[in-house]
Parts: C-alpha cells; sequence; structure tokens
C-alpha cells in the first residue's frame, strides 16, 4: 500500500487542454472519488494514473516512487474498468491470476491467491467458468477480484458499477466500500454519479472541464460549497438558485427581507436553497407558492414551483427541472397542483454566490 | 410475427430455388465427371448417368499428376495465407488502434491496391521476379498472391479488431503486459474468429488464382498448380470434359471441405463485425 501524490499533471490534445493542472495528494489507504460531468477529465486523469495515456506535465509519486515515465505494469497498480474488461477466452480463474502470471508467480501460489481472492468475493465456484457465462454482477466481482489478488499498492476504479441495474448498484456499492475497509489500499474511483461519490469517498474531488472545483469529504462539500458548480452538482435534487438583491446585508427574496452574509456589498446575488431546507408551513422566512408538480415518493414529496421574478438560469440545474424550483417535503400530507402552498426556510441555510465569479460568499 | 402456411411455402420454395441455382453447376460437375463422352455429348442431356463411370477419377488420379499441383496449390496458398496474415495483423492493429497523421488516408489507400485489376499488377510483378530470379518458383506466386490478398485482409481484420473493446489491451498492460504482449496474449486469442475469417478468405483467393500462375510458372512444370495443371487437359482436338470435370472435382473438395470445417468461425468471423 502507497499513498498517491499528484503533482501539476496537465494533458494537452493539440491545442486542446483536456486536463488542467491537476495536483492531489492521497494518503494511504485513502478511498478518493474523482466526480463530475462527461468530459471534465476524470477519466482522462486515472488513465494518467494508470499509464495508459502519457501526461503532458506534472510528476506522479505512487509512496516514494516517481512513475511518471513508468508503464502500467510496472507501476503496481490493480485497475477496475467500466466494462470489467475481463478476457473472454481465459476462465474466471484465469482471468484472476492473469497478471501474476505474468509477473513469473509459482503455479502454486498464484492459485492459493485466486482461490482466496475468489473466496472473499464469493466466486468461487465460478472459477472454470468463461466470463460469458456470467451475469453483470458476477463479472463485476470477478474484474474486482483480478484487482484484489495482485496485492497491488493502489487500486485504480473507472466507473465500476455503471453497467449494473440500479439495485445491484446499490449492493455493489456497499461490498467495494467494506471491501476498501478490509484490505485498506489506497483507492482512487472515478465515477459521474454523485450519489456512488457521497455514499463511498474519504474525499471527493469535483472536477469540471478539466479543473479541479473543490476537494472535500462528502459532509463539507454539502454543507459548504466552493461555487455555484459544486452547489449544483452536489445534493439530488440538485441545489435551488435565485437571482435577488442584497442591500447593506439584507437580503430580499421573495417579498421578505431578513439578514444574510456580513460582508457582501450591495448588488445582484445568486442564493441557493437546497430542496430539503425548504419546509413545509410558516418558519424564519415564509412565502406562498402555487406549485405546478407534485411528485410522490411515498415518504417525501417534490413539489415544483415557479421562481417568478428570482429566476436564475435554467443550465444550472437538473436539466429535467426547466426552471422550475423544487422542494423536497418530507411526511407531507395531500399537496395539490395549483393551491396555494404555505413553505419556509431558514435564513441561516441559504448559501450566497457571487453572480460574476460564481465563487460562494458566505 | 406469425406465418401463414402460404407464406412459410412461399419462403422454401423461394429458398430451394436459389438453392438449386446455386448448387446446380456442382451437381452438373459431378454429373459430368461420372458420364461417358457419349452421354455428355447426347441431347437430350441425361441427368444422371447411366452407369456412372467412378472410374475417371482413378484415371484422373494416376494418369495426371493431380495431386503434385494440388500440393503446389497448398503450398502458394499456405505461404501467402501466412504471409498476408502476419502482415495484416500488424497493419490492421495499427490502424485500429493508433491514430497517426494521416492514417485514414494511408488506410485507403491500401486499399486502391485492391482496386486495381490483378492483369494490370502482372507486367510490373513480372519484371520485378524476374529481375529476382523466382519465375518458376512458388515463392513467385506466393508474393504475388499477398499484393492482392493483404489489402483486403488488413481492412477485414482493422474491422475485427475494431470491435474488440480497447480496455482488454489496457487491463493486460496493467496486468503487466507490454502493448505487442497485449496484442499476443489477449487481442489475437479473441480475434480468433476474425482470424480464421480472413485466413479463409485468403486460402481461397490464392487458390482460385490462374492469372498470376500461368504467367509466372508456365514454363515451370512440376510448380504448375491445380488451376493451370487442369487447363493443360483441354487439347487442341480432343477434349475429355469428364476427366476435367474429375480434376475440377478435386480442386473444389479442399475448399469445400475447409468452409464447411471453419464454417462456424466464419459466419461468427465475419458477423461480428457488424455489431457495435
Amino acid at each position: 500500500m502507497a499513498g498517491i501524490s499528484i503533482q501539476n499533471v496537465y494533458k494537452d490534445y493539440g491545442a486542446l487542454n483536456v486536463l488542467k493542472e491537476f495536483s492531489l495528494e492521497i494518503a494511504d489507504g485513502e478511498f478518493v472519488v474523482l466526480v463530475g460531468p462527461s468530459g471534465c477529465g476524470k477519466s482522462t486523469m486515472l488513465k494518467i494514473l494508470a499509464g495508459l495515456e502519457p501526461a503532458s506535465g506534472g510528476k506522479i509519486m505512487i509512496g516514494d516512487r516517481d512513475v511518471t515515465d513508468l508503464a502500467p505494469g510496472d507501476r503496481d497498480i490493480a485497475m477496475v474498468f467500466q466494462n470489467y474488461a475481463l478476457y473472454p477466452h481465459l476462465t474466471v480463474g484465469q482471468n484472476m491470476g492473469f497478471g501474476l502470471k505474468m509477473r513469473g508467480m509459482p503455479k502454486a501460489e498464484i492459485d492459493r491467491r485466486v482461490r482466496a481472492a475468489a473466496k472473499i468475493l464469493a466466486v468461487d465456484h465460478l472459477l472454470d467458468r468463461r466470463p460469458k457465462a456470467l451475469s453483470g454482477g458476477q463479472r463485476q466481482r470477478v474484474a474486482l477480484g483480478r484487482a484484489i489478488v495482485r496485492e497491488p499498492r493502489a487500486f485504480l476504479m473507472d466507473e465500476p458499477l455503471s453497467n449494473l441495474d440500479a439495485k445491484l448498484r446499490v449492493h455493489t456499492r456497499a461490498e467495494i466500500s467494506a471491501l476498501h475497509k478490509r484490505i485498506g489500499v489506497t483507492t482512487v474511483y472515478v465515477t459521474h454519479d454523485q450519489i456512488e461519490a457521497m455514499t463511498m469517498a474519504d474525499r471527493v474531488v469535483i472536477m469540471r472541464d478539466g479543473a479541479i472545483q473543490q476537494i472535500a469529504d462528502p459532509d463539507t462539500l454539502f454543507a459548504k460549497p466552493e461555487n455555484l458548480f459544486v452547489a449544483g452538482f452536489i445534493g439530488s435534487p440538485g441545489m435551488n438558485f435565485l437571482r435577488a438583491r442584497i442591500e447593506a446585508g439584507k437580503l430580499t427574496l421573495f417579498g421578505q427581507t431578513f439578514n444574510a452574509a456580513v460582508g457582501v456589498g450591495a448588488g445582484e446575488i445568486i442564493v441557493g436553497i437546497r430542496p430539503e431546507h425548504l419546509a413545509l408551513g410558516p418558519g424564519d422566512v415564509t412565502f406562498t407558492v402555487k406549485p405546478t408538480l407534485v411528485e410522490s415518493l411515498g415518504s417525501e414529496k417534490y413539489v415544483y414551483f415557479e421562481p417568478g421574478e428570482h429566476a436564475y438560469r435554467a443550465d444550472a440545474r437538473d436539466e429535467e427541472r426547466g426552471k422550475g424550483l423544487i422542494a423536497r417535503i418530507a411526511h407531507a400530507g395531500p399537496i395539490r397542483e395549483g393551491e396555494e402552498l404555505v413553505l419556509s426556510f431558514n435564513a441561516s441555510e441559504v448559501h450566497l454566490f457571487d453572480a460574476k465569479t460564481e465563487k460562494a460568499v458566505n | 410475427m406469425q406465418r401463414t402456411t402460404l407464406q412459410t411455402l412461399s419462403l422454401y420454395a423461394g429458398l430451394a430455388v436459389v438453392c438449386g441455382v446455386l448448387l446446380f453447376p456442382i451437381y452438373w460437375l459431378f454429373v459430368t465427371a461420372l458420364s461417358t463422352l457419349a452421354e455428355i455429348r447426347q441431347l437430350p442431356p441425361s441427368f444422371w448417368p447411366a452407369e456412372p463411370q467412378w472410374s475417371t477419377f482413378a484415371k484422373v488420379g494416376t494418369e495426371r499428376p493431380i495431386f503434385l499441383w494440388l500440393w503446389n496449390s497448398t503450398l502458394a496458398a499456405l505461404g501467402s495465407v501466412a504471409l498476408s496474415m502476419v502482415v495484416s495483423v500488424f497493419a490492421g492493429y495499427s490502424l485500429s488502434r493508433f491514430s497517426v497523421k494521416g492514417g485514414r488516408s494511408l488506410g485507403l489507400f491500401i486499399l486502391t491496391a485492391k482496386m486495381l485489376p490483378a492483369t494490370l499488377l502482372v507486367i510490373p510483378l513480372f519484371g520485378i521476379f524476374r529481375s529476382m530470379g523466382l519465375i518458376g518458383s512458388l515463392w513467385s506466386l506466393v508474393l504475388a498472391h499477398a499484393t492482392l490478398i493483404i489489402p483486403f485482409t488488413t481492412w477485414m481484420l482493422k474491422g475485427y479488431f475494431d470491435t474488440i473493446p480497447r480496455e482488454l489491451e489496457q487491463a493486460a498492460m496493467v496486468d503487466g503486459c507490454s502493448p505487442l504482449g497485449a496484442l499476443f496474449r489477449v487481442v489475437l486469442p479473441v480475434a480468433t474468429p476474425g482470424l480464421a475469417a480472413t485466413a479463409l478468405y485468403a486460402f481461397v483467393l490464392s487458390w482460385a488464382d490462374y492469372a498470376y500462375a500461368r504467367t509466372f510458372l508456365t514454363n515451370a512444370q512440376g510448380s504448375w498448380t491445380a488451376n493451370l495443371g487442369i487447363t493443360t487437359m483441354k487439347g487442341e482436338y480432343v477434349t475429355d470434359w469428364n476427366e476435367i470435370s474429375a480434376a475440377a472435382v478435386f480442386i473444389a473438395l479442399p475448399i469445400i471441405l475447409i468452409y464447411l470445417f471453419l464454417e462456424r468461425y466464419l459466419v461468427g468471423g465475419l458477423t461480428a463485425g457488424a455489431e457495435k
């Protein structure tokens, strides 16, 4: 096992800069998730880390070894791919032992390690099967087994759950977390799914357009997003954004004026309110809306309503939500579309972002 | 969708007609080989000889060097298949995996060689082989056939390699293989159906050649291939069509057997490129 140090790594394809000055220190045994939308550079970073793509510049250390120019096989890492990349012409046992065989390990030792890893992942009864005879979940386990059998210094995982159905994904997510706790190998995990990132990571690296937006533990990311992108990306449903004015530290929203962050100058500002911070009935700041759509999930309801004069650009939120705002109301009684509804929020729970830089100001 | 009886009957009738059209020449070749010369020339023709002349096959096998011709054809075909496959595997893999400046144009340029008629290349090839001292040698055929085969097999294999996920090689490299090791240990074993289909295509192309053999081997009887040898069986005044047909059956048989043996791979290999 070893820590990983990524120092000012960047990647250019001609004039196109797909990864900008990426620096990250990963502690020994830490589980770090790189997350971001498609094309943000997270998979490129992982491939550079694996040695499958050369970096245009920068340095990568695994433990105390500079691996920047080493071949993938010499980095002592194991990788789990999105499509599992199991060798279709080999049996499960041969797949898992392939890396050890390449390293010239004696057959008896390969067999011992493969059986031990297979037992951990409950695939020991499948060792003689070919990958095509396995289910998606079993393939996933074999891919994990191929990684752990090597006992590498670090695991790299490239969206390993995205080919599984929703139920199996949740199950396997928990299994990977448990496996990490059990064997404690430094892990770098790439996903576009913020729920995976939040539930599995010790620390999350949020990326956009090849640049790091914020590095923090999941709770900090949720509570203190550093910019509008992070605020909108983390949380499900995503944060509501509204355009409002602030004068002398007082914010006017839905006809109510209340104290906002200290030290914010007068002018236009973007206000962020998480859907779960909107409550039914009067509270600190109370306002009335007419729901345009109500979705019931049983234990909670998603109430959509128009932002009116506070409308902010739609692309800052989930596409399907359009311009609407959303309140996530737990254990609510009947709520009807078009009928007036009293909602409220706590002034201390609003997030403020600079309208120009989109950076958090409170 | 459920087919009606009429639709099913029409379908089978259509298939029977197509199969009949395709198989009739082979049947007629066989019937001609088994007929006497008188039966061959009679009108209306006989669709099955009164007394099948099985001895014609034995006669051709003993009185003509048919097995030497077949052996030469086999050597030339195996040689061109081996040479073509080695070149095509590397060329097709490179075209599939590595993006170089002008790579696409280069790939298409390779294919233009296939667009030229074989007869156009005969004269320059003859000049080259003469200066190399290869005229009359089977090596001339091996090299000439390779020039015909390689452009097409390169593209066939490129198409096949395109369907193999890159992650397989990447996984192999993370597991400790060199890029070449990943090709030999993972990509080629996975590509076996594609390789079998391509090799069979190459074999058939070489086996079926007449023009090159006629040009490069005419004065070397010991190197004649089956297709060249069979043309010498037609006399100026007398032609034993039953013997020629029997020889043709001998020549067609290896290809038919190989097709039957590799059919499973062939169909898998040719259709695999269609799915993404």
